[in-house]
């Protein structure tokens, strides 16, 4: 029965079985097989399987591995589902885009022909559609006319009055005639057979008027109106016709102006001249229209006929013709040809051609007279066959919307485009007159018309303009791989070079010559980075990181490298970040400081002699407004700009408050060259340089600032070049970072004004003492200033000995008096606490004065702090003599915040001993500086590295290792034991590394400042030669390796086949001071753990030292596959065999298998962590620390 | 000046090894564990790897030379030879052996055939210029110059 067998599908549980339950667990048994067999269209074998355990009824293990497998094939088939659903979407998707890129410019296009077609018949017809208009206007008009001169002469009883009646209509008619000049002719006949007719000949411009005999016919009618309309016309046409028959007619010519006679009348035989319009035209007493031939023109002739009623409205009197030439259609046809190629014709309902855009015949001539042509009998070969494949196609039917469009007609081997319309001429607007004219329009195009040569001009610049676009893409995502494989072999030889200038057996021009390549290779090694980095850029590659970073120190340690360069250029860097800047931004720190950097470097470039300030604020209008940080000159210029910039900048705002961004501005202002204004836009853009020539003398590919561009724009900022009063060049932008959520406060200042602090700045760079003497002043901190060394001395007497202050010596300082106000205001403070920061440039260094100004200073050395800012090739021997002396406080050139306020703090918490400890032991109190300001050391080792870089040498040798270190420093800080470790180590190595200097190494500190660095280390010379990162890390791990034993005392059994690796491991472990029990397969190893336990008096010795038992091992590292039990198989039994005593010894797995499945087995059997082959020695470490640590 | 152009070739050497990534970093750490304790620690490990390789090599070569081949044993051997050789940072070696049990899993004799050459190939390789470096360090410890790192 079921309810015994276990339920075989998947994911119904095991319900006990009820009664009640029974039917139901069916159905869900059915349903899930039902399901899994829909799932796994692929799975016939697993669920046969399952089918197969049902009735054989299984073993609950065998069930399990079978609905294992089910699942598994469901799971899979399930994803093979899902992806084939995806690729189905990605496919569609594609097929989409193709569709809307190219089927939707297509088809406008095509609307776009089309339209432009319609639009081209569409003139004609209107032409036509005006002419109509025009001759229905001027048959109504003369009908009018004609009506109410008749009925004033409704009764003419005498010839007079007849002939006046006449000749009133011919005044009338004449003069409508003339008014008209597209007119052919109007007629009037009369009932009584007269008739009055103008004629204009187009061809030969000649007007006639035409008029019949006045004899023959009676003067007033014989009926009476109350006849019949019947037998009235009948009458009067019979009337009619006999006297057309009998009349004889006149022709006489006028002039076609003035209508006035110029010649004399001759007799023309009756209707031979012109279609006079008579009664049989208007059969229904309405309105009529057809279309005409006249032997005297070649283009057919549209003429309308109206009857005109008597007074009583009864009877006709007369009955009106107009008749309009359709010549002008054809002008405008032609016309239209000749602008846009083609063929237009215009045919009647019929297919009588009436206009068309050739010169051919619209008219033959028959036996039986001239007659209209058929447009399948045209001479024009192209109309004719249009004509003829429009008929084949539709017969006399056209399709509904009487619009045919035919593409691609074939006529008579060409290709055309085929476009009719039709018009129906229906409503006229004359009084109740229904026209039933009908005018079937035909275009025929010529197959390559131009509007389908712009056409097709359209889509091929599409597609080379498409071509043009992914050609660019392929060219810059080409250079962004590229770049990358030119660049190693550059390193190669840039390395290669290293090693051939530190060979001593060189001669001199050899030397020289070798210099040169590196300085070549050096430089197209910076091409090509910068090529990668726009490629990168461009091909879109680059994608910022987003992380934290200490934007003020990053751009200390950018000061701090190029400030080397300035010094060698006689050229101050100054770093003057405005206080509001928060201390931690978040973004790629990389990019910025790039940036950065080459704005930087492109400055010292072009500046031989002044200054660089880089200056960054916070988007804030109270800075904006406070701009005392600036120099006064500059301050005008800037608060104008400021307005401007703050416009854009309140917008920017507005959206950074909501993504809690900050816009940070910065300039980089300096006194060098130059640009001009004309360039300071095209500066920007890629391999432009300001001024050509100065590449021979500055280099550079001119992609420098173009990177800069591009990086800030896409980090949502903009730069550009500002005006600058004086020399130079002011760059500003403006970055868009995020801060994190507690780092737009400000970092705690300290205080300084309670601490009665007064620091005198003796500086030789003028800049960066105003700029630092400003922020100490906003800090609370009087400042004074003292650009040489007889100022500081002055001050230095002014200060501590008033009463030689009217000593003649101080008149030669014009600034005498400011200073001795600010010197008293100085000696109002209570108990005041001086620092005299000295620039070691205002020491007499070339002779060996300099002793003796500094035994001049020693003096005040009781009083004041003396705090020495050194450059980066101050040699030892001074800083040994200043160490000597008791001068701890050092500081590097530049001077930035940063650094005051180290010394600062230093000085202050020095003083705080002091107070507090009342101890004169001054070395102590040394000693504890020495320690507080000890990122100065980090300043000294990055200048240093700089000036090793700039002399192209060690630097990859010193650079690659410490990155190392950090990075696994990192890694491994989650065992704070191990952090110390390694912190140690890393302190061990920095003192070998910087074993030259003298500087006292303290490695917490230094580990801090070390980090830092690596993090900006974007210097473009990454590139390491690899034997020197081997021996750096040689260097490095044995060095750890005989810097402590972390293992000490472990006792660890090592399961490993492999002799090589079994020798290995058992070295690296006892090296850590592990005692390695090797053994050479997992049999041995369960033995070797069963033979400890036994070993009752080993167990014995560890019973006295502890009460709990003890494992034998501390830790098993177990290799995965050997001979005889793998080491699963041993874990398991070991496991086993460790359940009754209470312990858990760790086991450590060691595999080949660098697969996370091997993993979730190697945990599955009770192993404790996992170490991949061959194993990593730190890793190793850590895992096994790690271990230990827990179970101890 | 011999002795420093030994030396220069000696680390140039081991660079060019590095480069033709016939060794990695796994060799560099070996030779970290080289100390006053143990002064031969490399060539010893270097050479037990010889041996176990030469011997996992003839194994190798008999159970493919085999009417009925026991690919398990194959692959075994193989595991085997690609653990020592990545613990002494024979890469090319290492890599080869990953090929190699690919092939063995499925069960392609020829492909098996074709990689044990190869691995032959890069261990024969690996150990002249594993011999040529202990034989240049050998010359700069006789000359009385230390091995530079």
């Amino acid at each position: 029965m079921a309810e015994t067998s276990p339920p075989t599908s998947c994911g119904s549980s095991p319900v006990v079985a009820s009664p009640m339950g029974t039917p139901l667990r069916k159905v869900l048994n059915r349903i899930s097989g039902l399901a899994s067999s829909c799932r796994s269209k692929k799975g016939p074998r697993g669920r046969c399987r399952g089918i197969f355990h049902r009735d054989v009824e299984q073993e609950e293990f065998q069930y399990a591995s079978a609905h294992c497998l089910s699942s598994y094939y469901s799971v899979f088939v399930a994803r093979l589902a899902i992806m084939a659903m995806l690729a189905i979407l990605i496919a569609l998707l594609t097929v989409l885009t193709w569709h809307f890129t190219k089927m939707y410019t297509t088809k406008s296009l095509k609307t776009l022909a089309f339209g432009l077609r319609y639009e081209l018949l569409q003139r004609p017809i209107l032409r036509m559609w005006g002419i109509l208009n025009s001759t229905s206007e001027i048959t109504t008009a003369q009908v009018k006319l004609s009506e109410y001169v008749i009925r004033r002469y409704s009764k003419p009883t005498t010839q007079a009055e007849q002939v006046e009646l006449y000749q009133m209509m011919k005044d009338m008619t004449w003069a409508l005639f003339a008014s008209r000049k597209a007119l052919n002719a109007i007629t009037i006949s009369y009932k009584n057979g007269f008739v009055q007719a103008f004629h204009r000949d187009h061809k030969n411009n000649n007007t006639f008027y035409i008029y019949s005999d006045l004899a023959n016919y009676s003067i007033s009618g014989n009926e009476s109106p109350g006849n019949k309309m019947m037998s009235m016309r009948q009458g009067w046409d019979d009337q009619f016709i006999q006297g057309n028959v009998s009349a004889i007619w006149y022709r006489e010519p006028l002039d076609p102006i003035s209508g006035e006679k110029t010649g004399k009348a001759l007799p023309i035989p009756p209707d031979d001249v012109i279609n006079i319009a008579g009664p049989s035209q208007v059969p229904d007493g309405v309105a009529s229209w057809h279309v005409a031939v006249s032997k005297y023109t070649d283009s057919p002739l549209l003429s309308a006929a109206l009857p005109v009623w008597d007074s009583s409205n009864r009877s006709i009197v007369a009955v009106v013709g107009v008749t309009t030439a359709l010549f002008s259609v054809g002008q405008l046809m032609k016309e239209l040809v000749e602008v846009h190629s083609g063929y237009i014709y215009l045919t009647s309902q019929e297919g009588y051609l009436l206009a068309t855009s050739t010169n051919a015949p619209l008219l033959k001539n028959t036996t039986n007279g001239t007659k209209l042509m058929m447009a399948v009998d045209s001479e024009d070969r192209v109309i004719r066959m249009g004509a003829q494949w429009l008929q084949k196609a539709y017969g006399n039917k056209f399709p509904p919307g009487d619009v045919v469009h035919v593409e691609k007609a074939n006529l008579g081997g060409q290709h055309y485009y085929i476009d009719s319309f039709f018009l129906n001429l229906k409503r006229l607007p004359m009084v109740s007159i229904l026209v039933i004219g009908c005018v079937c329009i035909l275009i025929l195009t010529n197959g390559v018309s131009k509007e389908m040569k712009l056409r097709a001009e359209l889509i091929s610049h599409l597609n080379a303009r498409r071509r043009a676009e992914a050609s660019s893409n392929y060219k810059s995502q080409f250079l962004a791989n590229m770049s990358h494989e030119l660049r190693t072999p550059m390193a190669a030889v840039i390395g290669l070079l290293d090693i051939l200038i530190c060979d001593d057996h060189l001669t001199n021009e050899q030397y020289a010559m070798v210099t040169q390549i590196r300085k070549c290779s050096t430089a197209l090694l910076r091409l090509l980075n910068n090529i990668l980095d726009l490629s990168k850029v461009e091909s879109g590659k680059l994608v910022f990181e987003e992380a934290e970073f200490n934007l003020g120190r990053e751009l200390e340690g950018l000061v701090d490298m190029f400030s080397v360069q300035c010094i060698n250029h006689n050229v101050e860097t100054v770093l003057d970040l405005s206080d509001d800047i928060p201390k931690l931004v978040r973004g790629d720190s990389a990019r910025v400081v790039q940036v950065f950097a080459n704005l930087i470097s492109n400055s010292i470039k072009f500046t031989t002699s002044g200054h660089i300030i880089l200056r960054g604020w916070c988007e804030n209008p109270i800075v904006c407004s406070d701009s005392g940080k600036f120099s006064p000159d500059q301050k005008k210029p800037l608060s104008a700009l400021k307005t401007k910039l703050k416009h854009h900048g309140n917008h920017m705002k507005k959206a950074s408050k909501r993504d809690k961004k900050i816009v940070l501005w910065f300039e980089v202002d300096d006194t060098g060259s130059g640009i001009d204004p004309s360039k300071w836009e095209s500066v920007f853009e890629s391999f432009e340089q300001a001024d050509p020539s100065t590449t021979r003398t500055h280099g550079g590919t001119g992609l420098g600032l173009c990177i800069v561009r591009t990086l800030v724009n896409k980090m949502g900022g903009e730069i550009k070049v500002v005006k600058k009063n004086g020399p130079g060049t002011l760059i500003r932008l403006f970055l868009l970072l995020t801060t994190p959520a507690d780092g737009t406060e400000h970092h705690g200042l300290m205080d300084f004004a309670k601490h009665s602090v007064a620091v005198i700045l003796a500086l030789h760079g003028s800049m960066g003492r105003l700029i630092m003497s400003k922020w100490l002043s906003r800090n609370g901190v009087p400042a004074l200033e003292a650009s040489e060394w007889n100022e500081l001395t002055q001050i230095l007497h002014e200060l501590f000995h008033p009463r030689t202050r009217n000593c003649c010596f101080d008149d030669h300082y014009s600034r005498g008096e400011p200073l001795r106000s600010m010197i008293h205001s100085l000696q109002d403070m209570r108990n005041p606490v001086y620092i005299v920061l000295v620039d070691l440039g205002l020491l007499d260094l070339s002779t060996d004065i300099w002793k003796e100004q500094l035994n001049f200073l020693d003096k005040f050395s009781g009083r004041v702090k003396f705090a020495w800012m050194l450059n980066h090739d101050t040699s030892n021997a001074v800083k040994i003599e200043l160490r000597r002396k008791g001068h701890v406080l050092m500081v590097n050139r530049p001077l930035y915040k940063a650094k005051m306020l180290h010394i600062l703090e230093a000085v202050i918490k020095e003083r705080h001993a002091e107070i507090h400890k009342r101890s004169p032991n001054g070395n102590k109190g040394g000693s504890h500086e020495c320690l507080e300001i000890d990122s100065t050391h980090f300043e000294t080792c990055s200048s240093d590295d700089s000036e090793i870089s700039e002399k192209g040498g060690a630097l990859h040798a010193g650079e690659q290792p410490r990155e190392g270190t950090v990075k696994s420093n990192t890694a491994n800080c989650h065992t704070p034991k191990n952090c110390l470790v390694e912190l140690t180590r890393l302190g061990s190595e920095v003192n070998i590394l910087r074993a030259d200097e003298d500087e006292c190494n303290a490695w917490p500190k230094l580990h801090d400042t070390e980090d830092a660095k690596c993090e900006n280390s974007n210097s473009p010379e990454q590139h390491h030669v690899s034997s020197c990162t081997k021996d750096g890390d040689n260097s490095y791990t044995s060095k750890a390796a005989s810097g402590e034993k972390s293992l000490e005392g472990l006792r660890i059994l090592l399961a490993e086949d492999t002799p090589v690796l079994q020798r290995v491991a058992t070295i690296m472990l006892e090296k850590m001071g592990a005692t390695v029990i090797a053994v050479g397969d997992g049999l041995q190893a369960v033995d070797a753990l069963n033979c400890e336990l036994v070993g009752k008096e080993y167990r014995r010795d560890r019973m006295q030292t502890d009460i709990c038992d003890f494992p034998p091992y501390d830790l098993i590292l177990m290799d995965c596959q050997m001979p005889k039990m793998d080491g699963y198989e041993a874990t398991k039994a070991i496991r086993k065999s460790e359940a009754g005593m209470g312990w858990h010894i760790p086991i450590v797995a060691l595999t080949a298998h660098a697969m996370s499945s091997d993993e979730a087995k190697c945990l599955e059997v009770g192993m404790d962590a996992y170490l991949t082959k061959p194993i990593d020695y730190k890793f190793m470490v850590s895992t096994i620390l790690s271990l230990t640590k827990r179970s101890a | 000046m011999d002795l420093v152009k030994l030396q220069r070739q000696l680390v140039d050497y081991k660079a060019s090894l590095y480069h033709e990534c016939v060794l990695d970093e796994q060799f560099t750490q070996l030779q970290q564990l080289q100390d006053e304790n143990n002064p031969d620690f490399v060539v010893e490990v270097v050479s037990l790897f010889f041996e176990d390789s030469e011997r996992l090599l003839n194994e190798l070569t008999k159970a493919l030379e085999q009417q009925s081949i026991d690919f398990k044993r194959v692959d075994a051997h193989v595991h085997q030879l690609k653990g020592s050789s990545s613990s002494i940072g024979a890469q090319r070696v290492q890599k080869s052996c990953i090929a190699f049990r690919n092939y063995c899993e499925e069960q392609n004799v020829e492909g098996c055939l074709a990689c044990l050459q190869q691995v032959r190939l890069e261990y024969s390789l690996v150990k002249t210029k594993l011999e040529y470096m202990f034989q240049l360090e050998q010359q700069i410890l006789s000359s009385g110059g230390s091995i530079p790192i």
